[in-house]
């Protein structure tokens, strides 16, 4: 017997069934195994008992899928009936449905109360266990469905169908919708066939696997949809049956190629394979070494301790995290704590798993061992982490006492809540690729190529910059972009130190990239680049600051800790960090602003004005050097008057969630923001749901800036007739923004005049931006001159507020008047002139 | 004896009046702003949108200098969301042109005078839903031009053709009311469709002028030989024949 393992026991397979497909199920609290097949009678073997099965007669022929609860099992004939067995009386209770056409797969969800059924109908009907009247139906599907499976949540379920795709619907409401086609995973498999294109959900419900056309075995995560990672060169034919293993730290498939296979999931490596011809189904025991599965011939086996015993000690770890390239809660934990305010949730329930004698553990005590698996961080409170003790073990002082139901704790003990760090611009890892950098001048984004990553850079202006490429052995994960150079940092790990790499576009020496290391231990958390200066801020709370070519120009310790993110602009550098807790549980968001070049701080440990509960998703400065913020809420804010101690406030300059095309109420969608040029908000669209662009990359838009004022902005209806109110309406409410927007932009570029050395240009720029204020209020002023004699209150004040000194304005004003006719308003503007010519110069 | 061109602009010609709307570009290399007779162009940087006309964007595109931006109501949705309005909506008349961007309100303003040809409207902001005056042409130039930068460019194709032919049907019914001498409301017909609609409609007319005109001259010969007391069934033979 060729093997790849040492020498096996070949287990006899015990004749449960006449020849043909035969399935089989555990209970889930393992006492149970069913089996049934061609003829008409269901087995019943008791786990550890070895003799004669129970045996339940008069039941249908030409079963085509079992699953079980505790209490009952459900099967699935090919004569087109679904009936519920109950084991307390071992016979059949009901039948839960009946359709026209044979059945091919039923299912049970986790929490028992429903059960899926698949059958060459279109339609895959899901029917309430206790009561058959309740039905969902799931439609969208063209073809016959062959394999169907809920999600561990029994949130979601995956339907294998017959056309080749795997269709995934959430359940979450009453109503089941279709969440997802997944396209090219599976093969076009027909519904009697032996090969399988069956979708199992890894236990930890973030991924799935399925069998593919190349006779791999592909996991594709829940969410993004993308492919992780793949357990390849295992089969020589088409799988036809596949099972994690409960905790998820294993998996096993069957093939045509008569071999049994078990992987590893963290390594996708072939722990052991066994040879069987025939294998229809597998079905793992919830927590012994004990794998059944049965074959095309009616014949059951049950094989203690399938396992080899050096990988047995697998079965008994916790629940193990699906197997990613890049693990999005992973990716988090070198710069998170554990947050417990939030993770009341339900921990998944396995059953307690008896310990062996003398194991390690039992020597040498859980705070030892205990450790070993905390790679997961549960920073959002999904549970799985905390999963690791259902061994018996109590690796965190946190959780020792909760005996009873999670929500019927004591209240616990308060921790705030703070902001992570953040690079601002990049994305996180989806599949295996990432954009490092987003902007203006182009974008930077890595390929994971399991032992080395590929890195491409490329410009928006292919005239002035050339796009690069090169292969990345130090596994970048941070990136800046502008006109001089990328910048590159690298995170530390447990033998390398967290470097940073800096490359000029252009040089006129043969070297001038240069890469540094950080001290050991410090790991990088954002890092920016500017005209004249490259700042890391680090994991050690320092911001070092290197000048364009490397040399260190100074190192300083971050006063709020832990560091957010940074962003820097010439000779500026703003650094984000976390401060005091405020009101809402949330430590503040603290910022400082520093001349770096003068050694001046312009603003001081200051407060970034967010609402309860919101975080900055991204902070850089706009083509005019203000910093600028964008929101969770959506709102892009910039700062006003920082250049001054103490001056600075934060404004809003565009509210996205009250954008014009927004009005209808029927999109949804969010934005990435990307920049601020040109007092435009350039950003990418995100539709569906996303929260971060991916490829192909989208196309940047831009919207003007618009101050939320008022919550209705112009709808996008298409009659011109509207009401003659309403035009004049919107027509001051445009005027009163305009000149909103345009006094905010006119104090910006008075800010920019007083504080640089400015250019000719850029004063009569700010001239013109005060006369144009003054035409907007005059506009403002027609208007109500034109609305009636009872404005004039209004009118008069609008005139006060004119920025001109010389007194045109004011004439200008006056005229306005009289050509309506108001002569009152017109005496009063006279007098507003005298006093302003009386009072000159020393007014204000 | 004139030329024999026909009456207006020929297809070719109102294409070539087309490249005069203006479209947005993403450049993907700087140009500095070109003086034209029309007025100088905008400077392009990119990634900075900016409207150029459209023979500029096309001789861009060509050079691979710049990327242009289908107007929104070339999209998928837009089209679907017309052609649902030409067949199930509205089956007689022809969509709405897009709303004027300048309402016009009591006060005269100078930009009511402004009418569709001379009106951006197939820039990024246009409003989508709506064919503007040009959009048989500059969707045909754009999808021969730029089929690259236009998502879902195949089915873009099949909806114009199928709005035109829909169109062009409606054009066609539209003669039945010319008999009674009317004219129907040609609200929403590009500039294309006019100039081909043109030879047909026109001749239609003409046909039926003069079966309107040779339906005079005989009833005025009938009166004045009813004025002589001539016989009348001359007359009639004649009426027989025309038609």
């Amino acid at each position: 017997m060729a093997s790849t393992t040492t020498t096996q026991i070949r287990v006899r397979g015990r004749p449960a069934h006449t020849a043909g497909p035969t399935y089989l199920s555990y209970t889930p609290d393992g006492t149970k195994l069913v089996t049934v097949g061609s003829n008409n009678t269901t087995r019943v073997y008791k786990t550890g008992f070895d003799g004669e099965p129970t045996n339940i007669d008069d039941c249908q022929e030409q079963n085509m899928g079992v699953d079980s609860t505790n209490d009952f099992f459900v099967s699935g004939s090919e004569d087109g009936t679904v009936s519920k067995y109950s084991f307390d009386t071992m016979s059949c209770d009901t039948f839960l449905m009946r359709c026209t056409l044979p059945i091919r797969d039923v299912c049970i969800s986790s929490d028992g109360k429903w059960c899926a059924v698949a059958s060459d109908e279109l339609v895959v009907k899901i029917v309430g266990t206790s009561d058959a009247s309740s039905m969902m139906y799931l439609r969208e599907q063209l073809k016959p469905v062959k394999h169907i499976s809920f999600d561990p949540s029994s949130k979601y379920i995956a339907l294998s169908c017959t056309d080749g795709l795997v269709y995934v619907y959430s359940l979450l409401n009453d109503e089941p919708e279709l969440v997802r086609k997944v396209d090219g995973l599976i093969r076009i498999v027909e519904t009697d066939s032996e090969i399988s294109s069956k979708v199992v959900w890894h236990p930890d419900g973030r991924v799935f696997a399925a069998p593919t056309a190349t006779r791999d075995i592909q996991v594709v995560s829940k969410g993004d949809w993308e492919n992780q990672r793949v357990f390849a060169n295992g089969h020589s034919s088409d799988v036809t049956a596949l099972a994690w293993s409960p905790n998820g730290a294993m998996l096993a498939s069957a093939g045509k190629d008569r071999k049994i296979i078990i992987w590893e999931t963290k390594t996708q490596k072939i722990i052991a394979s066994y040879d069987y011809a025939n294998v229809m189904d597998l079905a793992w025991h919830p927590t012994k070494n004990l794998l059944s599965f049965t074959n095309a011939d009616g014949e059951v086996y049950i094989f203690n301790d399938f396992i080899p015993a050096e990988y047995a000690n697998l079965l008994k770890l916790g629940l193990q995290p699906a197997p990613f390239i890049h693990d999005p809660l992973t990716e988090t934990s070198a710069n998170s704590r554990r947050q417990t305010t939030n993770a009341a949730k339900e921990i998944p329930h396995r059953g307690a798993r008896r310990g062996t004698p003398d194991s390690l553990d039992d020597i040498l005590g859980s705070d030892i061992m205990g450790d070993e698996d905390d790679f997961v961080v549960d920073d959002d409170g999904a549970g799985y982490a905390l999963g690791l003790n259902g061994n018996g073990k109590r690796p965190n002082g946190d959780i020792d006492g909760h005996a009873g139901p999670l929500s019927k704790r004591p209240v616990h003990v308060w921790e705030p809540q703070f902001h992570q760090s953040f690079q601002p611009g990049s994305t996180p890892w989806r599949g295996n690729r990432k954009y490092m950098c987003l902007n203006l001048i182009g974008f930077v984004w890595t390929v994971d190529q399991d032992t080395h990553n590929t890195v491409t850079v490329e410009f928006y202006d292919h005239e002035f910059y050339r796009d690069f490429h090169f292969t990345d052995t130090f596994l970048y994960d941070k990136a800046c972009l502008n006109e001089n150079g990328t910048l590159f940092s690298s995170p530390a790990d447990h033998k390398t130190l967290a470097t940073v790499f800096y490359r000029p576009h252009e040089t006129w020496t043969t070297r001038t990239e240069w890469r540094t290391e950080l001290p050991k231990g410090e790991d990088v958390t954002a890092i920016s680049l500017s005209e004249s200066f490259v700042t890391v801020t680090t994991s050690a709370n320092y911001v070092r600051i290197y000048t364009l070519f490397g040399i260190p120009y100074r190192v300083y310790r971050q006063k709020s800790s832990p560091t957010v993110s940074c962003a820097s602009w010439r000779d500026y550098v703003l650094t984000l960090g976390n401060g005091s807790v405020g009101a809402d549980g949330n430590t503040k968001l603290l910022y400082t602003i520093q001349n770096i070049k003068r050694d001046e701080i312009c603003q001081s440990e200051d407060i970034v004005a967010l609402p309860d509960g919101a975080t900055v998703k991204s902070v850089f400065f706009s083509d005019n050097g203000d910093p600028c913020i964008y929101d969770s809420t959506g709102t892009l804010l910039v700062l006003l008057h920082w250049r001054t101690p103490s001056q600075a406030s934060w404004v809003p300059f565009l509210d996205t969630k009250l954008l014009s095309r927004l009005a209808s109420g029927r999109k949804t969608e969010s934005y990435f923001p990307v920049a601020v040029a040109d007092n435009k908000f350039h950003c990418i669209i995100l539709k569906g749901g996303d929260l971060y662009p991916y490829f192909p990359r989208p196309l940047l838009s831009e919207f003007d800036f618009e101050i939320p004022l008022s919550s209705n902005p112009k709808p996008d209806s298409g009659d011109g007739d509207q009401d003659m109110d309403a035009t004049e309406g919107d027509e001051l409410k445009k005027l009163e923004s305009q000149f909103v927007l345009k006094s905010l932009l006119a104090a910006q570029q008075q800010d920019l005049v007083d504080y640089t050395k400015s250019s000719h240009t850029q004063r009569t720029a700010l001239a013109r931006m005060e006369v144009e204020i003054d035409k907007t209020l005059l506009q403002m002023m027609a208007v109500e001159c034109r609305e009636g004699e009872e404005r004039g209150m209004r009118a008069l004040e609008m005139v006060t507020l004119l920025r001109d000194r010389s007194g045109r304005m004011i004439d200008a004003a006056g005229k306005v008047a009289e050509r309506y006719g108001r002569t009152v308003l017109g005496e009063k503007i006279r007098e507003v002139a005298e006093a302003r010519l009386l009072n000159g110069m020393d007014e204000d | 004896m004139a030329l024999p061109l026909p009456q207006g602009l020929t297809p070719l010609e109102v294409a070539f009046v087309c490249e005069m709307e203006m479209v947005t570009v993403i450049p993907r290399q700087q140009l500095k702003s070109q003086d034209l007779i029309a007025g100088p162009t905008p400077g392009l940087r990119p990634p900075h949108r900016a409207s150029l006309p459209l023979w500029f964007a096309l001789l861009l595109k060509r050079q691979r200098r710049a990327n242009i931006l289908p107007p929104p109501w070339l999209l998928p949705s837009s089209l679907e969301k017309i052609l649902r309005h030409e067949t199930e909506i509205s089956p007689d008349t022809f969509s709405p042109p897009p709303p004027h961007p300048h309402p016009i309100s009591t006060r005269p303003a100078a930009t009511d005078h402004l009418a569709p040809p001379f009106l951006p409207s197939s820039t990024a902001d246009a409003p989508p839903g709506y064919l503007p005056y040009h959009w048989l042409e500059l969707g045909d130039i754009l999808l021969e031009a730029c089929s690259d930068d236009i998502p879902d460019a195949d089915r873009v194709r099949t909806l114009l053709r199928d709005l035109r032919e829909v169109r062009m049907a409606k054009m066609r019914a539209s003669a039945n009311d010319l008999e009674g001498g009317g004219v129907s409301s040609f609200k929403g017909v590009g500039a294309m469709e006019i100039a081909e609609g043109r030879q047909f409609i026109v001749g239609v007319m003409d046909g039926l002028r003069k079966l309107g005109a040779s339906r005079e001259v005989a009833r005025r010969e009938r009166e004045e030989d009813e004025g002589g007391g001539a016989g009348g069934a001359n007359s009639d033979d004649e009426e027989m024949e025309m038609e």
